[in-house]
Order: structure tokens, then sequence, then C-alpha cells
């Protein structure tokens, strides 16, 4: 699913690059429309078999009662009408949302915060960049794992064990229904919002220098610098990062897999666990490609009111 | 650039197309081709070891050569990925809870429980895990096994108690672990009660089963034909969901976070001294005693509850697939994994796994095989005499378990009415009967 959106995000800059930079190049007019396909050939040939064909086979799956030997059972539109009215599922969706929208803004909040503590050459920044770097880098079931163990919702837990310390305790986090989903979208923050920060890192990179010396000239202060000149400079890039976070949140699985499940009372459960459930747990795998579909057709959605929404941006 | 941009999705589409259809070209020939048997099991490296040390033999006595393929990581998935395919192996070795579900995607032979050679020296109780919602048999059982109770006897010692014997002294016993500080370190730390409480694959559901049993209630009545209707609702289930809940919730006897645990996270709240109380298999000694909790532990029948003490039976069954083209040797094959031999060989080739738990052929005893452990004499005691299959015999069973998961787990978040969440499961229980086409009425 990720893939269709990830050129979208990144086609324009490139695009936007080449027309400020680049002079246009007759000679060889196949070879040179040919070429650049030659190169994405090995890429586009992975995409296709292993994101683009399971896209399209799953599609066409929704329409089945799927039983692999003694062949598929046609149904129509009924594994879609079951979408509508499985009210399990619309909770699933409903804390997809409240998932994505929160670890969206939280991510993108400690990331710039953390790209304007951390950006410049000195030697010390780009440890400390590397270091606050490394959840990105990190297996998701690794984090799970020991996020997991660290939550512990005893005094045992390494995290209720310090907030013991200060007498604050113990909080069940993963384990209570009210705190699972707040406890599983910290997590996630903690994961991706390096993620937003590099992004934003290479942003304020591309801010030309002579605006901010020709507002501190002009009398501004920190405060209007940032209001004035890194804020809208930083615009394009923040829409980047708001597409990616919000298609890492649609499709959110591996950290609500490892730690609960779905659990507890359902209160993690989300659109992409729950098709996993009904796909792999129960086998009705024509009912799991429909909810993957209508979430493939969501996605496709937000992804592309974001782009008119950034087109409209980067219009003013 | 729409326009390269559509040229490039069918580029990759028609790429995808055709490495698709190239696969699914291949498989038929390889079925009918004479060569190895095809075996593939449900199971890690260690215990694919073991099996290869039963197929050896079986080579060694009959020339018929086999083929293994084992894996632990989605072993249905690729079961059906080979059904889709047409190309299923000749020999599947897979939970008994699978038989419904592989039934109904009718990629099972038919089993003639006469026609196999030895097979009147397995016990009846083993058969019925191989028996399928029309009273026929659709697979050889192979390795059996029940939940037994384990204790931690250090703390039953520290506070003068004694194993629990009926659901009552469960309580007391839990209750005293909890607040009378069993390990002495001062810190109101410890728990009663162990419990997998995730909806994952089930466990929580899977772990309350047994106490429905013992509470007499069951999942569903027997209407004939192949037909049921649900019982999930009945006095007695809501009787033994109530008591489960208790335990959570009036009691507060079980370790923190159960209600997101699997087995690995409940295994380590009982060896790390956390809980003290564990309903799990006999496996489980083998894992136990590689901990600190070696002996430091005791196994003892599960309590008995109100109307019994049933316990949750489990099993591994061999599975002779459809479109087989050597269906005598993989029958030979099967029949020579129940003889005793092969038995005793899954149960000892390999210190670290036990393929065999206890044997379903009934000249094989467990304690004996097993240098005498009376942990293992009671293993087999237990699921003899009290051994209770969860109905696998449904076309999807696993969907009922998971409903009955979600149920469960979501009443015992919210300490919710119990006849309330089981009335609402009911519903979707005659909802799936209907689904799965066994709806009485």
């Amino acid at each position: 699913m990720d893939v269709l959106d990830v050129p979208a995000a990144t086609a324009r800059p490139v695009r936007s690059r080449d027309r400020v930079g680049g002079r246009p190049r007759r000679r060889g007019r196949w070879r040179g429309r040919l070429s650049p396909w030659l190169f994405l050939a090995p890429a586009l040939i992975a995409i296709g078999v292993f994101k683009f064909w399971p896209t399209v086979w799953g599609a066409y799956l929704s329409f089945f009662t799927v039983r692999p030997y003694l062949g598929n059972l046609w149904i129509g539109t009924a594994n879609f009408a079951r979408v509508l009215s499985d009210p399990d599922l619309r909770t699933a969706l409903l804390h997809t949302g409240i998932d994505t929208v929160a670890t969206v803004a939280l991510s993108m909040m400690v990331g710039f915060g953390l790209a304007l503590l951390l950006e410049g050459p000195a030697r010390h920044l780009r440890i400390l960049r590397t270091a606050v770097f490394l959840p990105v880098v990190t297996a998701m079931v690794v984090v799970a794992e020991l996020w997991g163990t660290l939550l512990f919702p005893g005094r045992y837990g390494s995290v209720n064990g310090l907030l013991g310390d200060i007498g604050l305790g113990p909080f069940p986090f993963l384990s209570s229904a009210h705190s699972a989903l707040a406890s599983v979208i910290l997590i996630q923050v903690w994961k991706s919002a390096p993620y937003d920060m590099l992004i934003f890192l290479a942003g304020l990179a591309g801010i030309d220098r002579d605006l901010y010396e020709a507002a501190a000239i002009d009398g501004a202060g920190a405060w209007q610098r940032m209001r004035t000149v890194t804020i809208p400079g930083l615009r394009p890039i923040t829409t980047i990062v708001l597409t990616l976070g919000v298609i890492r949140g649609l499709r959110v699985f591996t950290e609500i897999y490892v730690l609960t499940n779905g659990g507890p009372a359902g209160s993690t459960q989300t659109a992409i666990t729950y098709a996993y459930t009904a796909g792999v747990t129960n086998g009705d795998l024509g009912y799991a490609s429909s909810i993957a579909t209508v979430m493939l057709v969501i996605t496709v959605i937000v992804t592309l009111l974001l782009r008119w929404w950034r087109g409209r941006v980067e219009a003013r | 650039m729409k326009l390269t941009s559509a040229l490039a999705a069918v580029v990759a589409v028609l790429a995808g197309a055709t490495v698709v259809s190239g696969c699914a070209s291949t498989p038929s020939s390889s079925s009918s081709a004479p060569g190895p048997l095809s075996v593939w099991i449900r199971g890690n490296g260690d215990s694919q070891k073991e099996y290869q040390d039963i197929f050896a033999a079986f080579t060694a006595k009959t020339g018929i050569k086999v083929t293994t393929f084992a894996t632990l990581t989605d072993f249905e998935t690729k079961v059906n990925a080979a059904a889709a395919g047409h190309n299923l192996p000749d020999l599947v070795v897979d939970d008994a809870s699978q038989l419904g579900a592989f039934r109904a995607e009718g990629i099972l032979q038919q089993v003639n429980r006469s026609s196999i050679t030895g097979g009147d020296q397995l016990t009846d109780l083993a058969w019925t895990s191989a028996k399928g919602s029309d009273g026929n048999f659709y697979a050889v059982p192979f390795s059996a096994q029940a939940n037994i109770l384990l204790v931690n006897t250090n703390w039953l010692t520290k506070l003068g108690l004694t194993a629990p014997t009926t659901w009552a002294d469960f309580v007391n016993v839990a209750k005293a672990f909890t607040a009378s500080d069993p390990d002495g370190n001062g810190k109101a730390d410890t728990y009663g009660v162990a419990v997998p409480g995730s909806t994952s694959r089930g466990y929580v559901s899977w772990y309350w089963s047994t106490f429905l049993w013992q509470a007499g209630g069951d999942y569903f009545h027997n209407s004939g034909n192949g037909k049921y209707t649900e019982t999930i609702d009945s006095p007695k289930a809501v009787q033994a969901a109530t008591w489960f809940e208790n335990l959570f919730c009036t009691n507060k006897v079980v370790q923190p976070g159960a209600l997101n645990d699997v087995t690995t996270d409940s295994n380590k709240a009982f060896s790390s001294g956390v809980a003290g109380l564990y309903f799990t298999g006999p496996y489980a000694y083998a894992t136990m005693d590689a901990t600190s909790i070696a002996n430091k532990y005791t196994a003892v029948a599960p309590p008995a509850g109100p109307a019994n003490g049933q316990t949750l039976a489990e099993g591994t069954d061999i599975y002779l697939m459809a479109g087989s083209q050597r269906t005598s040797e993989a029958q030979q094959l099967a029949e020579y994994m129940i003889t005793p031999t092969a038995q005793t060989l899954g149960m000892t080739a390999s210190p670290t796994a036990t393929i065999v738990r206890l044997s379903v052929n009934r000249t094989v005893d467990a304690a004996t095989v097993h240098k005498n452990d009376p942990r293992w004499q009671l293993a087999q005691q237990v699921y003899q005499r009290q051994g209770h299959y969860e109905p696998d015999y449904m076309p999807n069973w696993p969907a009922f378990r998971q409903a009955t998961s979600n149920a469960l787990n979501a009443m015992l978040a919210q300490c919710s009415d119990p006849a309330t969440a089981l009335h609402a499961l009911g519903g979707q229980f005659t909802t799936l009967l209907k689904q799965q086409g066994v709806l009485a009425g």
C-alpha cells in the first residue's frame, strides 16, 4: 500500500529541481527516453511482483469466499456489505483514525523540536543526531518487545519502578482498555519522531541563511524568525512528513500485533490487525481482502486530499 | 506524467502476472512424479530432527524415502498456498485443532479407522481428536496431552498450604500467594495465577475451556446429522465465566498485564516467581526445568469444578492429504508413526523437543519412557481420565475460539456482566454456525 504513495511524495521536489537546473537534452531521443526505464526496471519489476500484483489480486479476491483447494466461490459484493455493517470493524477504523492523527501530530511536533535542537554541523550534534535516530533503524518487533517489558504494569516494570520512586503508579499502561491505545501511540511516536526529525533537518538545511540574517537585521527575535522564515520555508517538507506519517499510521500493525494483538477488550484493534485476524486466524481470506481493499481506497483518497492541499499551499 | 505512470503500472502488472502464471504452471507435474513421500510438519528445527529419526527408521524398514519440510511460521498459510497450487504434500503433521478447517477446505482424505494397521492399539480418546463432525475419521492421531496444574512448592511450604484440589481451594491458595508475600521479600509483588489472557490465536478461550467443562458447560449441543446449536450462554457456561472473572476482578489474583499475555509471557510469570499457579501442558516440564523454577514446583491434577475435573486435551494428528499419488505409502508411514517404536522415539530422541507428548498408543507408558518421572505418569492419568478436546471437528473452530477470546478478554478488561457477555457471544456463535453450514433447525 505504501509504495503507491512514496513516489507521489518525493516526485515533485525532484522535478522542480530539474526544471530549475537541468538543460533539455535532445541527442539519442529513444535511448534517452528508454534509459531511465531500464534503470528503473529491476525496482519496478520487484515492486510489480511483490506489491502491485498482490494488491490487484487482493482486490479481486474481495469478491469471493476464498477456498484454495475447492475453488473460490463468487459472492459478489457480500464481503463489502459485511465491511460496512461490521460494528467491530467500525471500532477498529475509529482506533486507526485516532492512532494516525495522534501519532502524526505528536511525531511531527517532537520531530520538529528535535530538528531545531540538533541542527548544525558540530561534531557533538552529529553524534546526538545519530543517537536520536537509532529507534528508526531498530526493527519494530524488537522495539515493541522491549517497550512491552519496560511498560510492565506492576512494580517489576522499569517505567513503573522509576515512577514508583517518585511516588506515582503503578500505571496499567498496555493492560488497561483505557490506557492501551495511548501507550501504543507513545511507542509509535518514540519510533517515528526521529524519522520526521531527519526530514525536517533536510528542510532546515535548504532554507537560505540570508533570510535569517535579513530578518535579524530587521530586528526580528528568535520566535519571529521561526514564524516568518523557518515555518514557511518548511512548508513543502511538512506536507511530505504529513503524507508519509498518515500512510504509516493507516497501516499500523507490527507494534500492536506484538504488544496487545488488539486487546485488551479490543481497545487497540486497528483495521489491519482486524484484517489479519479475519484472514489468518479465522481463515476468511475473502473478507480480509475486502477490508484491505477498503483500506487501500481510504489511503489513496487521503493521499490525494493531502496532495491537493499541498498543491494549494505551495501555490500561495 | 500521467501517461508514463500508467505505462509503468501496466509494465509492472504484466511483469507480475508473467511471474505468477509461470509459478502456477509448474506444480501439478511434481505431484504425479514418483519420488520420496513429501511430509510437512508444523514444528521447529529440534522437532524436525526427531521426526527425521522416525522417518529414517521407516525408510530403513520399508525402503520408502521421505522428504520433510518443517516450520512454525504461518504453517497453515503455506498449506493453503500448496492447496491453491493443487500441489499438496502427501502427509501433513499438524495440531488436531486444524481438522475441521482442513476438512472444510476439502484437502483431507477420509481415514478408515479399521483399516489402519495398529489403529486398534490407539486409545478411543485419541481417536476423537481425528473425528469429523459427520462421525467419520479424517486423520490418524499421533500425540496427545492434557493440561495439568503447576504449583510453586516453595511458596506452598512457606505458607503451610497444600496443592488445591477444588475450585474453592484454588482461590484460597491464589489469594494467599497474592497477599501473604510467599517469596518473603517484603514487597507485594507476587500473584496467584498465571494466565495467558491475550486474544492472540484464541489463547484466553483456550485457557478458559477447562473451567467451562469443569462447570458442566460446553460450546455446542449436537442436534444430530452434523448440525449444532450453541450452548455458550447456558447457566453453566455463565458460572464458569463468572468464576474466571472473579479471579481477575474480585480476588485480583492474576499476574498484571495478563490480558495481553501469550504463553511465552505466562510461562515467564510462573518460572520467574511472579505467579505461583499455572495451568499448562506437560510439554512445559522441559521449559520450566531449564529455568530457576526447576525442582521448586510440582504438577498436580487440575482442581475439580462443580461438575467434574475435566481438563483441556490437545493433540497432533497425521493428515493424509487429498490429491496424493502415493496414498498407500503415505498410510504405511502413518501406521509406522503410531507403532510403539516410533512413538517412543518421538518421546526420547531429543532432550529439547518431545514431538510425542503422551503416546496415543496404549501400549506405551509415558512414565516408563521418561525414566519413571512421576509428573509424566500424572500427565498420562489426567489425559486418560479427564482429557476433553475442543470441538476441533467444526468446519472452522478457530473462528469460534477467536470470537470467544474477544468476548472473554473484553469481559475481563471491563469486569462486565458475564451473562450479558456470553449472551452476545451466543448470538455470534449462531451466526458462525449458520455461515459454516452446521446450524440446526
